[in-house]
Order: C-alpha cells, then sequence, then structure tokens
C-alpha cells in the first residue's frame, strides 16, 4: 500500500520533528562559509565569531561536526520554563508557549545540552509542563461536542497525542447526535 | 502536510510540487559538479553535504505528499470514477491512474466473486440501498484540528450556531464546516 497503516491516521512524532527543523535559530560559527544559497532560501554568511540566523536542521548538523554553538531560544531557559510552569498550575487555561515549542526543545537538547545552562533541570521542567497541560487536556475531554471544540494555546506535538482519540469520540458523537434528530 | 489530515482528497498543488522538483534537480546537479572538481576546498566539502542533506529532507517531504495522495486516490478510485467535480482536483497522472485502478478493482470483484452469485446481485452500483455503501466515500463528518491563518468570516457548526475564527485560533472541528475556508487557504490543518 502507498502509506503504512500505522502513520495513516496520524503524523508520527519523528515527522513533526522534521517540520519543526525548517524553523530558524541563533548559532555562533566556528568556521566561516560564504553566502550559499540552498532550497529553503539563501543562509549565510558564517563569519566567527558573529551569530547568525540558520535553520534548526543546518544548526544540528553543525553542532554535530563541533563546527558551531547553538543559541537556545529566549524561552528555552529555566526562569522561562519556571513562570510558565508556575502559571500552567495555577490557572485553569493553557499558557502561551511557542507552537512547535516541544519539537524544537528536544532536538536542542537532544544536541546542544552543552550550550545551554542547566539542561536537567529545563529537562525536568518541560516534563512537568508537558504533565500539566496533558491533564489539562484529558479534562477538556468533558467539553467535547458534535460540532466545535477550540484549543487555544495548544502546541503541535499535544495535538497530535490527542488526535486520534478525540477525532474518534467526535465521530462517535456526531453519529449519535445524527440518530436523535431522526 | 494538510493533504495529510484532510479525509477528502485536496486540490492538486502541482506548480509547487514542479518547482520543488526544479529546485531539487538543479541543486543536485550543482552537487554533482562540485563533487566532480577535484581541487575543492574543505570549505566547499561542507557546503556540499549541507546542501545534500537538505535535497534529502526536502525529498522526504515530497514523497510524503505523493504517497498521501496515492493512498487516498486508491482507497477512493470509484468514487472519483463516479463524481466528475473531484476530477478536477487531480492532475493528469492521477486521474489516469484513478480511472485504471478502479477498473482494475472492478474486473477482480467480477472475476472473483460476482460472476458466481445471481445476475440481480452481480452489479457494484448503488442502485439499491446497501448498507454499507458500494463506493467508498471520502467521511467529510471527520473532525480536523484547524488553526487559522487570518480572520475568517462565521461558519455555520452542526449544531446550528456560528463559529467566528480569529487570527491563530485552532479548533477542532467537523472537515465540511472549513471545507471552503481550507481550499481559500484561510485556514490550514494542524
Amino acid at each position: 500500500m502507498a502509506l503504512p497503516a500505522s502513520i495513516r491516521s496520524s503524523v508520527t512524532p519523528p515527522e513533526l520533528e522534521l517540520i519543526a527543523s525548517e524553523q530558524l535559530v541563533d548559532i555562533i560559527p566556528l568556521i566561516a562559509m560564504d553566502k550559499t544559497a540552498f532550497i529553503s532560501g539563501a543562509y549565510g554568511p558564517l563569519r566567527p565569531p558573529a551569530k547568525s540566523r540558520v535553520p534548526l536542521w543546518m544548526a544540528t548538523n553543525l553542532k554535530l561536526k563541533k563546527k558551531c554553538h547553538i543559541v537556545p531560544p529566549d524561552w528555552l531557559c529555566v526562569e522561562f520554563l519556571q513562570d510558565r510552569l508556575m502559571r500552567e498550575t495555577s490557572q485553569a487555561e493553557f499558557c502561551e508557549l511557542p507552537f512547535r515549542f516541544a519539537e524544537v526543545a528536544k532536538v536542542l537538547l537532544d544536541v546542544a545540552s552543552d550550550d545551554m545552562q542547566n539542561p536537567d533541570k529545563i529537562r525536568s521542567l518541560l516534563k512537568d509542563l508537558r504533565e500539566a497541560r496533558q491533564a489539562k487536556s484529558r479534562e477538556g475531554l468533558q467539553k467535547l461536542d458534535h460540532s466545535e471544540l477550540s484549543l487555544p494555546n495548544f502546541c503541535s506535538l499535544e495535538i497530535n497525542e490527542i488526535r486520534p482519540f478525540f477525532v474518534r469520540a467526535m465521530g462517535v458523537l456526531t453519529q449519535v447526535s445524527r440518530t436523535t434528530q431522526e | 502536510m494538510n493533504e495529510r489530515h484532510s479525509p477528502d482528497i485536496l486540490g492538486c498543488q502541482e506548480d509547487v510540487l514542479g518547482r520543488l522538483l526544479d529546485h531539487i534537480r538543479r541543486q543536485s546537479e550543482t552537487v554533482q559538479l562540485l563533487r566532480g572538481d577535484p581541487d575543492s576546498s574543505e570549505e566547499e566539502h561542507f557546503r556540499i553535504m549541507l546542501a545534500q542533506t537538505e535535497i534529502e529532507r526536502v525529498k522526504f517531504v515530497v514523497r510524503s505528499y505523493v504517497r498521501t495522495r496515492l493512498f487516498k486516490i486508491e482507497k477512493y478510485a470509484r468514487y472519483i470514477v463516479a463524481t466528475p467535480e473531484i476530477q478536477d482536483r487531480l492532475s493528469q497522472a492521477e486521474l489516469t491512474h484513478a480511472q485504471k485502478f478502479a477498473h482494475l478493482v472492478e474486473s477482480h470483484f467480477n472475476k472473483s466473486v460476482l460472476q458466481g452469485l445471481p445476475p440481480e446481485q452481480r452489479s457494484l452500483h448503488d442502485q439499491t440501498a446497501f448498507m454499507p455503501k458500494m463506493i467508498t466515500e471520502p467521511d467529510k463528518t471527520r473532525a480536523v484540528f484547524a488553526h487559522a491563518r487570518e480572520h475568517c468570516p462565521p461558519v455555520r457548526l452542526p449544531d446550528g450556531t456560528a463559529l467566528e475564527m480569529e487570527k491563530g485560533r485552532i479548533s477542532l472541528v467537523p472537515y465540511h464546516v472549513i471545507e471552503h475556508l481550507l481550499a481559500r487557504g484561510s485556514v490550514e490543518l494542524v
């Protein structure tokens, strides 16, 4: 078959990671490179030690060859995440986070944890944040009906996580409401 | 990505696809050319490698897009052949494939099972109401996650209320509600 059964209903996290890797991050290059044209646009020139902005996939690639340092984005630091976690646990709604924060954070923590201060702390904060939000999304299931559910500040990985279940549930509700109408 | 999340077949992005393939071809040619150059510096090698990485990434996305469409076309082949308005959304190659595939499936059913049935039950068409239907149709009531890229005019929900989506809002709604918004590009599926 053209599409394996396992990926028919939803995309997989590695695929989301691939999409998220198109986002731009700041790096401090350790090698020089002229401006180079790529399919998604032209990046460079790289002139150490000046900062430059490249897509995440390129940054990972350079990092793995020890040719740059990645500057983590503003939101990926202990203070910011701690603040968000506080808000997340004290308020009922989801707090604002970058749409693909989970994927970007994972990639950065995997390859560039030595460029961050306190990566372990960040890891555990991200995990707490995820758990808090997961609990909320489960509660949100009560509000599900057959017409609409709005999900402000949801991020892509979370949507992916709840997709199969919520879509099925909504399908069942649609059927139920159709039968009661008839 | 829209293609992957939508239950129905969307319009074919033929020119985008063509442009991408062009880019890939040109970039690969440059890479090949530079590769053959024996006195390229180390820095050159480095750029070649980066360019190649990107080519692979783009190729993966393109492949994933084409495979998804192929899967849908094969699943709904008989529906596509029966409904003219959906045929506009397919490229010429896709349409030919759908027709051939539908024909193959039909003749296979005929040879393997239908021959042995009484004549009045032989047809594969829906004159009498069969449950489930003979032709697989896309399920447009399936829920999708829609992300508003701009402010959208209100749409009618199945329970009668109107929904106005401001920019950036993410909602779980049945597909048929936002179908026209998706075609216009005001929302994207996530």
